[in-house]
């Protein structure tokens, strides 16, 4: 059944076809909030969330855009109301308690899960619009013309705001490299040191 | 930097996704097979799109999918709306409109209607009259002389009791309205005139006076 028609029964209270939608799009949603608030258990609740806000104004729902980009579009704002509520009352996320399921072996799990704590540092230090965007682009695979639908804007400046989040991360990035290989060399030192 | 390369690497990370349009793309295109340092920022953009990509967000266990699914379904069903009620129960809330005017008319009509005494009266109230009435029987009694108005004094009705003291005649009004027949009966034609005159006159402003005071409470 195409996304048109589930929504449309939806839209007459029909809950299994709201919960295939949800099947459909948990992951994509998921993996937005992720991003976003950078917590699994954050953007878990964000998700369901996003999916209840969903639900409740789904008969406002006029299918001029397409349900997907409707839907990043309220996950997006659940996460911003998160964000600010979380500047406002302090709880910073930290970038050592994120969870890695490794398929790989323990090494290479081990410098997966390095570059991706640098990575995330990194992302954490980008503004949330900016970290928005560089998520619908890269990962979502969504257009400039969408990504101004979910984030509002024009295109072009939807364009304008990734090319700036994919230098600042570059830049960002570059930081936490640099700040690695001082943290790495600095034990080194501490051990000439304390042989003296 | 020149300027040419600093508006050649505003537009490189778009150049990356091929979204530049064509105009762009050749510009682009020329500017890096010449130019090393936006040829080196291409490559370094390049790796963090890279490092984006592959760095995805961890797939969470299947259980995680369970719960997750469980917990959504509840709160989806709690959050369903109710069917509206049906039309029987809304009938009193239908009628309670019109009961309500209903109810106000009554009341409205009872007390403007001079006849009929809504309120029953206070014990203070039941003293007055009392105390009316017992006046008016002794002046029954002795028999008052009711005199004429004078041409001087036209409107004015002056009530002289046997023993000779002026009364007002507001005071002389209340009084007798309790027993009226008797009253009339020693008076001449144009004394009963007169006096019926005065007393519709009083009726007819105490009525109003009533009439405003129970809009106002109304």
């Amino acid at each position: 059944m195409t996304d048109p028609q589930l929504v449309a029964r939806a839209q007459e209270g029909d809950l299994p076809a709201f919960e295939e939608l949800v099947k459909k799009y948990q992951r994509e949603i998921y993996g937005l909030a992720y991003r976003l608030v950078l917590d699994a258990e954050e953007a878990k609740d964000l998700t369901q969330q996003a999916f209840m806000q969903a639900f409740v104004h789904i008969k406002g729902f006029r299918q001029q855009a397409q349900f997907r980009t409707w839907l990043f579009r309220i996950a997006i704002n659940q996460c911003y109301n998160y964000l600010k509520n979380k500047k406002k009352f302090g709880d910073p996320v930290d970038a050592d308690n994120f969870v890695l399921v490794g398929k790989d072996s323990p090494e290479e799990d081990l410098i997966a899960q390095d570059e991706r704590r640098r990575l995330y540092a990194a992302l954490t230090r980008l503004p949330a619009k900016q970290r928005a965007v560089i998520t619908l682009k890269l990962e979502q695979g969504l257009s400039y013309e969408e990504i101004s639908r979910v984030l509002g804007g024009t295109a072009g400046a939807a364009r304008v705001n990734y090319c700036q989040a994919i230098k600042t991360l570059k830049k960002y990035l570059k930081n936490e490299d640099e700040h690695e290989v001082a943290v790495r060399s600095y034990p080194k030192m501490v051990t000439r040191v304390s042989r003296r | 930097m020149k300027w040419r390369c600093a508006l050649t690497q505003r537009w490189l990370p778009a150049y990356l996704d091929g979204d530049p349009p064509s105009f762009w793309r050749e510009r682009l295109r020329s500017h890096l097979a010449r130019c090393p340092a936006c040829r080196e920022e291409l490559a370094e953009l390049a790796e963090v799109v890279r490092r984006v990509k592959s760095t995805a967000v961890p797939e969470p266990e299947p259980r995680f999918w369970q719960n997750f699914n469980q917990e959504l379904h509840l709160k989806l069903a709690q959050s369903v709306p109710a069917p509206p009620p049906s039309r029987v129960f809304k009938l009193p809330y239908l009628l309670g409109a019109p009961a309500l005017a209903l109810l106000l008319i009554w009341v409205a009509v009872g007390y403007l209607n001079p006849e009929r005494s809504v309120l029953a009266p206070t014990p203070q109230m039941a003293k007055q009259e009392r105390a009316i009435q017992e006046r008016a029987a002794e002046k029954m009694v002795a028999k008052p002389r009711v005199t004429a108005p004078s041409p001087e004094t036209t409107g004015v009705v002056a009530f002289v009791a046997q023993n000779g003291e002026e009364m007002s005649p507001d005071d002389d009004l209340t009084g007798l309205r309790g027993d009226l027949d008797s009253t009339l009966a020693g008076m001449t034609e144009q004394e009963k005139e007169a006096f019926l005159k005065r007393l519709r006159q009083h009726e007819k402003d105490g009525s109003c006076l009533r009439k405003i005071s129970v809009i106002f409470w109304a």
